[in-house]
């Protein structure tokens, strides 16, 4: 499970950034009191346009920053308190992974088997089966750099669950990818889901979400704008689609902050 | 087998990932193994060409002698490798020395003659071109004047009785009480560690740049960070292994010097390679690789924190270059004559590792001095770590963009 409370992240901003993003100030809120549950057998999506705060916000979980307030529990562990011990429980799949190309897929996996002190009967048997169900074994011992897309993103989803963690994050995985490695990551997420694992998806494309998603929260601007069952996201829908639903809900929020602005 | 801990885990992976990396085993092995031979064994052979060329080389001078009668044209025309034109052409003569025609011309004053009879200086012009060239052959023709001269003088002095010796008072002969060993250490010491810190500092580069810049750049130090342990475990593996390039790198580069000492130059005289052996000896190569290792591990910090600062390898590669810079002049500074080892220079990094090495290849080292090397590169070292570990866990650094 993945327990996220009043998380808060707020960046400073380079001259360059300003000018860039156009900010009036010399900080940038990325998140603003973000909170949710992620539930342990279903398939969590974090919805929301570019530069809404989805990758800051799991940047956070995964302990690569460390937020300016809010709590982080994943899987029990307290990410603030012990980073290791979540990150213990934790793989993080991002679509702009990338591998070590000087060295082998077998070499990287072990590589990362061994940081997480994986003991080496676990090793051997998690090897096994995740080299045999994902048909890595044929190029095992080849280097990363001479692997397609496909083959590399393959080796990826084997180092992000090699240390067999709980709860998995996903960022944009299937960004920049072309469909067979995308169809890869859909399926390795369903997979998850299959195997009682906490799974946390961010993503901006509407039909990953409604092709995976159990639960879903909006984002906008750091803010959480929705949060419930996919389901009765839905069903509260009516006869507009999910895209119109989505942008519905970002131009209340954009009303919201504009009639906000507007008041004395 | 079992699966290494964390740390040996991160040590094996760099490591592995840097000896499959073309630039760095380029840096590391290939240029010091390579270039210090050749620059060596290049520089010597090539000068020694050219000193023999110098030497063999014909001397073609113009002598100028209005009355032909002071037997000059004759005395260097003896000389070997002078060939002498007689000429009264003065005026054509410093075009022809210009066009190279002729290498010099020496010119008799009219009164030469009269002056020498009434025990005076004899007047003589010497005409040539400067140039780095002439230099080795101008030595010969004043030699060949001063033998000129010395005949002459003789000549003065037997006609009044006396010896010609009879001008030196004093005889002063030189004793250097400094061993082979000394004299070579002050020679080889202020080489060596030229050559070790330069490629301790340029072995260590560019693992440090590919280790967190080229893992910035490519993506992966993302995901490592998302590795179930802690970042002090990662900076040491990386630490360790841009130490060890540095310390291998300059390592190399000091057999290199050595094999091409030994083997390469012609001509080197027996006792000379013998007191190169002695000042190569075990235990002054384990004293100096002693200093080699808190060097490298404080270039190890300082260049993995600048790496680690950069948004890319580019970016890395143009701050860390110019440091070559930074590092060369404490070294070039110990060789300025006069720069000593005190309780100041030991504490100045790189300058005293520089003389360090010189006191300990000669063997005149003070204990409490080098013990103060040791403790200033140990302290810089932990220093540089220190900064280097924070550098990492600043997410504004790591995440720069």
């Amino acid at each position: 499970m993945i327990t996220v409370q009043h998380l808060a992240k707020r960046f400073r901003l380079s001259r360059q950034q300003r000018r860039t993003l156009g900010a009036r100030g010399d900080t940038l809120q990325a998140v603003d009191d973000l909170s949710f549950t992620a539930k342990p057998g279903r398939i969590f999506a974090l919805l929301g346009p570019n530069g809404a705060g989805k990758t800051t916000a799991l940047r956070m979980i995964a302990t690569l920053l460390r937020p300016d307030a809010g709590q982080i529990h994943v899987a029990g562990v307290d990410a603030l308190a012990d980073p290791v011990g979540a990150r213990r429980r934790l793989g993080f799949l991002t679509g702009s992974t990338k591998l070590y190309e000087r060295l082998t897929a077998d070499e990287i996996v072990r590589y990362y088997a061994a940081l997480a002190g994986v003991s080496e009967a676990d090793y051997r048997r998690r090897r096994d089966a995740l080299f045999g169900a994902l048909g890595i074994d044929a190029f095992a011992g080849r280097r990363v750099g001479k692997l397609s897309t496909g083959m590399q993103q393959k080796v990826s989803i084997a180092r992000t669950i090699i240390h067999d963690p709980d709860v998995i994050v996903f960022d944009e995985a299937t960004s920049g990818l072309d469909v067979i490695a995308a169809r890869a990551i859909i399926q390795f997420i369903r997979q998850c889901r299959s195997d009682g694992k906490t799974v946390l998806f961010s993503t901006h494309i509407m039909s990953e979400v409604s092709m995976l998603a159990d639960d879903l929260a909006i984002v906008y601007g750091g803010k959480l704008l929705y949060q419930g069952a996919f389901a009765d996201f839905t069903a509260a829908s009516g006869q507009r689609s999910l895209e119109d639903e989505f942008i519905r809900h970002v131009e209340m929020a954009e009303a919201a902050e504009a009639a906000a602005g507007a008041r004395p | 087998m079992s699966l290494p801990s964390p740390f040996m885990a991160v040590l094996r992976k760099e490591l592995l990932d840097t000896l499959r990396d073309r630039r760095t085993l380029i840096a590391m092995i290939a240029v010091p193994l390579l270039v210090t031979p050749m620059l060596m064994i290049g520089t010597a052979r090539y000068a020694q060409s050219r000193a023999q060329e110098a030497r063999e080389k014909v001397i073609r001078v113009a002598v100028v002698d209005p009355r032909d009668d002071t037997g000059l044209a004759d005395h260097l025309d003896a000389q070997p490798g002078v060939e002498v034109e007689l000429t009264k052409d003065v005026v054509a003569l410093p075009a022809r020395i210009a066009a190279e025609e002729l290498d010099a011309a020496v010119l008799v004053d009219e009164t030469f003659q009269r002056e020498v009879a009434a025990l005076h200086p004899g007047g003589l012009s010497l005409l040539f071109k400067s140039s780095d060239d002439f230099d080795q052959q101008k030595k010969r023709l004043t030699a060949a004047l001063t033998s000129f001269e010395q005949k002459l003088l003789d000549r003065r002095f037997a006609s009044i009785g006396l010896a010609s010796d009879v001008v030196h008072a004093v005889r002063v002969q030189e004793h250097d009480v400094a061993s082979p060993r000394e004299q070579l250490g002050k020679l080889i010491g202020g080489l060596l560690p030229y050559m070790f810190i330069l490629f301790c500092f340029t072995g260590s580069m560019y693992p440090a740049i590919d280790l967190a810049a080229g893992e910035k750049e490519r993506g992966t130090l993302e995901t490592l960070l998302t590795a179930p342990v802690r970042r002090l475990t990662l900076v040491l593996g990386k630490f360790a292994v841009v130490t060890l390039t540095g310390v291998v790198s300059a390592l190399i580069a000091m057999l290199g010097l050595y094999v091409s000492v030994a083997y390469g130059i012609e001509g080197v005289p027996p006792e000379l390679l013998s007191a190169i052996g002695q000042v190569l000896e075990p235990a002054t190569i384990a004293a100096v690789f002693a200093l080699l290792v808190p060097l490298s591990m404080f270039f190890a910090g300082v260049l993995l924190m600048l790496s680690v600062y950069a948004r890319s390898y580019k970016e890395a590669v143009s701050i860390i270059s110019p440091m070559t810079i930074l590092v060369l002049v404490p070294a070039v500074i110990a060789l300025i004559p006069g720069t000593k080892l005190t309780a100041v220079t030991a504490v100045v990094p790189v300058l005293n590792v520089s003389l360090a090495t010189r006191e300990l290849v000669a063997g005149t080292a003070e204990g409490g001095l080098i013990a103060l090397v040791f403790a200033s590169l140990g302290a810089l070292a932990g220093l540089s770590l220190w900064a280097c570990t924070r550098w990492f866990a600043r997410e504004d650094i790591v995440f720069r963009s």
